[in-house]
């Protein structure tokens, strides 16, 4: 895949307000990125900066290879849905489709009836052309601001928070729909979402923005499974921490985990720069697991008292207390059959594997 | 029950003087008092044949036009400028330009009339007038189409800048449009003020009066009460009419943003 956005050094100043922090950044052609953050932390800035709607206060925005920090966004290869999708009340769909249309003049008047047609078969609105676009549903009106968006055929396509006004159900319907719709043409999309669900399941590559910067920048695997900070790990998913001491780095890294005791973990799950000394260590809830009855832990065990119970159905939570670790432990357990749901207070082993250990 | 009273009692008081107005204008009688001495229409005969009546009533139009149209102009400028973007000291501003609305209009007319007269030496006349009228109904076009502009998603004009257009063709295609029924409401209510708005127009009259000040003028002709309170009755009739019209506008241009109404003027 060829390099299709590239952000060297962006910098946005609002006042004294430092929005973006030196963004270095490439997104490649026929992606699926996604920027995530908390709120305030620079994910819609960045996006506008991309569109144009908002100047940079230093470095440069360079878009198929051309410099475009000073082209207005009416000149720019992108085309944007917006959080509100900003149908236009007072045009009927077809209209709203038409819009981008108006300033083609390489594109026929007489073609423009079938790109129409073409753009709301696209997004699965057949037919509403002629439909009044304020009496449109939540979710039309985004397909609608999808369609007006992807007439252009634009080289990207800037998703901001796109699925938030809907509810659950429709959002996990329009998240899988949108991922067909990018592999179907094919042309890169950035998505910008507080949703780190939301992420993990649309992205290829996922940059975590906190504070003006970018935490980390990878796959959605890799993100979740070697986040390179705390908070990182804090933000995406649900990460156990436990205080723990580096006792050895040659060869392996040599752990001594309060509660759980000494292992080794190879460097791939250290960050560089590791030193002898105090550590914290992160441990997914799904990679620790309750040992029942005739069960035994494949690597390591150790024993815990049931804190609290959260039954969701398919899974159960556990918290557990294990001796000499401060704060409990998250459990996630699939309800299998013949599984019992432990109660509070109850005595259990629990199973645990270094290798689904991170280190900080 | 007593409520209810009250509530009677309270319409009479804001209301009868104007009720008074179409009974007096039909009544054939040249004194204003009751017991009315019966039905004519000669009052109104009469307003059809004084010529400087009518000149008087062309020139408060024209005055009430212009203000109408520069009102507004400068009305969308500082209603767009206050919603879509900003600035340093922008509240404070906007404090600033809303002050006319409670300034004393006596106030305004002589400090007018000074600078126009003594420190600028101009002589006076209509456009003397439409500038001191634009004054006072400026921030009035502010309010309305404040509200227009509140009601609109300031995406919408980035939408269009978005799918190619310029910044001005994203005004007049997207912005203008949804704003219009608030331009429409501001004209007529500007235009409504000015029409018999009396106390500027009279320190700021040049030769020719506007029709207030006639008016004013026939007050000193007891003989001359049944003509104005003719002309009166036309005027609470065209003012009714104006500001409902001004209303329907400012309403459906709220829906037409989808917005939810948060009240107006009526």
């Amino acid at each position: 895949m060829t390099d299709l956005i590239t952000l060297r050094g962006v910098q946005k100043y609002y006042g004294d307000y430092h929005a973006l922090r030196d963004i270095n950044l490439t997104i490649r052609e026929g992606e699926f990125f996604s920027l995530l953050g908390p709120s305030g932390c620079g994910k819609t800035t960045l996006l506008r900066v991309i569109a144009g709607f908002e100047g940079v206060s230093g470095g440069t925005v360079m878009i198929s290879g051309r410099d475009m920090s000073d082209v207005p966004p009416n000149k720019r290869p992108t085309n944007m849905v917006f959080q509100s999708y900003a149908i236009f009340p007072h045009l009927t769909v077809g209209q709203n489709v038409a819009f981008g249309l108006r300033t083609r003049r390489d594109i026929a008047k007489s073609q423009h009836a079938a790109l129409v047609k073409e753009a709301l078969h696209l997004v699965g609105l057949d037919g509403y052309e002629n439909r009044a676009s304020h009496a449109m549903s939540g979710g039309q009106r985004q397909r609608v601001a999808l369609a007006r968006a992807l007439i252009l055929k634009p080289k990207v396509l800037l998703l901001d928070e796109p699925l938030s006004a809907l509810d659950k159900k429709m959002r996990e319907h329009m998240q899988v729909e949108l991922i067909r719709l990018q592999r179907h043409i094919g042309i890169t999309f950035i998505l910008v979402t507080h949703d780190q669900e939301e992420a993990l399941v649309m992205s290829d590559r996922i940059a975590v923005m906190f504070a003006g910067e970018i935490g980390q920048l990878d796959d959605p695997e890799t993100l979740y499974r070697r986040p390179n900070s705390r908070r990182v790990a804090e933000f995406i998913g649900k990460m156990n921490f436990l205080p723990a001491q580096v006792t050895g780095i040659d060869g392996a890294v040599t752990l001594d985990i309060a509660g759980f005791g000494v292992t080794q973990v190879p460097h791939v799950q250290v960050p560089e720069g590791a030193v002898i000394g105090p550590a914290a260590v992160g441990i997914r809830p799904e990679t620790l697991a309750i040992l029942f009855e005739g069960e035994t832990a494949s690597r390591h065990e150790t024993t815990a008292t049931v804190d609290e119970v959260v039954y969701y159905g398919d899974m159960t939570y556990y918290d557990v207390r294990v001796k000499d670790v401060p704060e409990p432990l998250t459990i996630a357990m699939k309800n299998l059959i013949g599984r019992p749901v432990l109660e509070v207070g109850a005595q259990t082993r629990i199973g645990w594997d270094e290798r689904a250990i991170v280190v900080f | 029950m007593s409520l209810r009273v009250y509530v009677i009692a309270y319409l009479i008081f804001l209301y009868a003087p104007i009720a008074l107005l179409p009974v007096f204008a039909f009544n054939d009688g040249t004194i204003i008092a009751f017991p009315l001495s019966g039905f004519t229409t000669q009052w109104f005969t009469e307003l059809t044949q004084n010529a400087a009546l009518h000149a008087a009533v062309r020139n408060s139009l024209v005055i009430a036009a212009c203000t109408a149209v520069f009102a507004t102009i400068l009305g969308l400028c500082a209603a767009r400028a206050g919603a879509m973007s900003d600035f340093r000291g922008k509240k404070g501003i906007t404090g600033f330009i809303m002050l006319p609305l409670v300034l004393p209009e006596i106030i305004v007319a002589v400090s007018l009339l000074v600078v126009l007269r003594q420190v600028l030496g101009l002589s006076l006349g209509n456009w003397t007038i439409i500038m001191a009228h634009v004054l006072i109904c400026t921030p009035f076009s502010i309010a309305i189409l404040n509200g227009a502009f509140a009601a609109l998603d300031p995406a919408m004009e980035e939408a269009a800048l978005d799918l190619g257009e310029s910044r001005w063709s994203a005004f007049r295609l997207v912005t203008l449009p949804l704003v219009m029924p608030g331009i429409v409401s501001s004209m007529l209510i500007a235009f409504t003020i000015s029409l018999d708005e009396f106390i500027i127009a009279f320190f700021l009259t040049g030769a020719n009066p506007t029709m207030p000040v006639y008016i004013w003028g026939l007050l000193r002709f007891p003989s001359s009460l049944p003509v104005i309170m003719a002309l009166g009755t036309i005027l609470v009739a065209l003012s009714i009419l104006l500001l409902t019209i001004a209303e329907i506008f400012r309403r459906r241009g709220v829906r037409r943003a989808g917005g939810t109404d948060t009240g107006g003027f009526l």
